[in-house]
């Protein structure tokens, strides 16, 4: 892999060029699909295994870059495949595809409920989806959480960032501005722990 | 000159984006915080409705943002909440992730991956507690948790056929339930 430049497309050159249009056709087909989560495996099957843009390596490497920065999976997902595949303006195609579409139709559930949000069946049942979306976040965490690193630091940090921010209801910026350097440093002094005890 | 209520949309939703770590579920706690508690701009019970359409539309559920900033601004309150939740974290990823890449072997590259990791966590679980809280989920809510999240975990069910019978079952206890004398 070229490492002279800085960007991502420029690090692949025995690739056909994929158009503008066929990324903008991939990613808004993809928006519409990607319903609550899930995401990395309807871009892996479409983009990976189906029109062979990316190799596994690739996209499991972008994929890890998507989750640990900050931002929605899906947008960085799309903004990483697209940077990849045609530079900046291939990133900014992939999440307008991603997000647009996405965007119009929520203003149309939006505006269906501000109609119809009064009654109170309506509530009740969105009532019963929300119990059921707490469960999907909640299955979500627990997988992310059988993944960490088995030590003390991150039952700790995460009990304490579930604490203050679920119970105690801190604001989460500050949480996060204090918590993200402590535990980012306490990682680092464990890591390099284990690289002198072996 | 740009309206007081817009800019409140931006200066709330683009400091969530910067340090929404774990991506959009990490954030609804904060979310949950600033437009009902800290800005009023909807009740408990609307945050929880909301919640529930940005889980069930297609597309990031962060879109929720979108909806918050129609109900302060209409159109262009969507509009700028959508910028301001996707803006900032796209120009980040931007600029980082050719860095990253570069340096899978890294020491800092790793360190900052595992301390971030269980932040993510924590704000996850906070996040289920926060949208419970707001929707007073009582017995039958709390049910539903317990059952979703063990099909979601044990069985290959997916999530949205299982959003989809959720809303029907409830559609049909609401129905059943003047029979029930309830």
């Amino acid at each position: 892999m070229a490492t002279d430049s800085s960007s991502l497309a420029d690090s692949e050159f025995n690739r056909p060029k994929v158009s503008l249009m066929a990324l903008l056709g991939a990613f808004v087909r993809l928006g519409m699909a990607t319903f609550g989560g899930g995401v990395q495996a309807w871009v892996h099957h479409d983009i990976v295994v189906k029109r062979g843009w990316l190799d596994e390596k690739e996209f499991l490497s972008g994929l890890t870059v998507a989750q640990v920065l900050p931002g929605a999976n899906p947008v960085n997902i799309a903004l990483y495949v697209g940077m990849r595949l045609r530079g900046g303006v291939g990133g900014t195609i992939a999440v307008l595809g991603m997000v647009i579409p996405a965007f119009c139709v929520i203003l149309v559930l939006g505006y269906l409920y501000r109609t119809y949000g009064h009654f109170e069946i309506v509530h009740f049942v969105l009532a019963g989806m929300a119990a059921a979306a707490v469960g999907a976040t909640l299955q979500m965490g627990i997988k992310v959480a059988a993944r960490l690193p088995r030590n003390v630091m991150a039952p700790v940090v995460a009990g304490v960032c579930f604490a203050v921010v679920g119970i105690l209801r801190w604001p989460m910026v500050p949480v996060v501005a204090v918590a993200a350097p402590v535990s980012i440093a306490w990682a680092f002094v464990l890591e390099r722990k284990a690289r002198n005890d072996r | 000159m740009i309206d007081s209520r817009l800019f409140g949309l931006i200066l709330v939703f683009a400091p969530l984006s910067i340090f929404s770590f774990g991506g959009g579920q990490a954030i609804v706690p904060a979310i949950q915080n600033q437009a009902v508690a800290v800005h009023g701009w909807l009740s408990d019970p609307q945050f929880a409705d909301l919640f529930a359409i940005s889980r069930a539309a297609p597309g990031p559920s962060s879109l929720i943002c979108a909806l918050i900033g129609w109900q302060v601004y209409g159109f262009w309150g969507a509009v700028v909440a959508t910028l301001a939740i996707y803006l900032p974290s796209s120009v980040v990823v931007f600029f980082a992730a050719g860095w990253w890449q570069r340096n899978e072997a890294s020491p800092v590259r790793m360190a900052i991956e595992r301390g971030l990791a269980p932040i993510a966590v924590g704000l996850i679980f906070a996040g289920a507690v926060t949208v419970l809280r707001a929707a007073h989920a009582g017995a039958l809510g709390l049910a539903t948790v317990v059952v979703v999240t063990g099909l979601l975990y044990f069985t290959k069910v997916g999530a949205y056929a299982l959003m989809g019978s959720v809303a029907l079952i409830y559609l049909g206890i609401h129905e059943a339930m003047p029979l029930m004398g309830g």
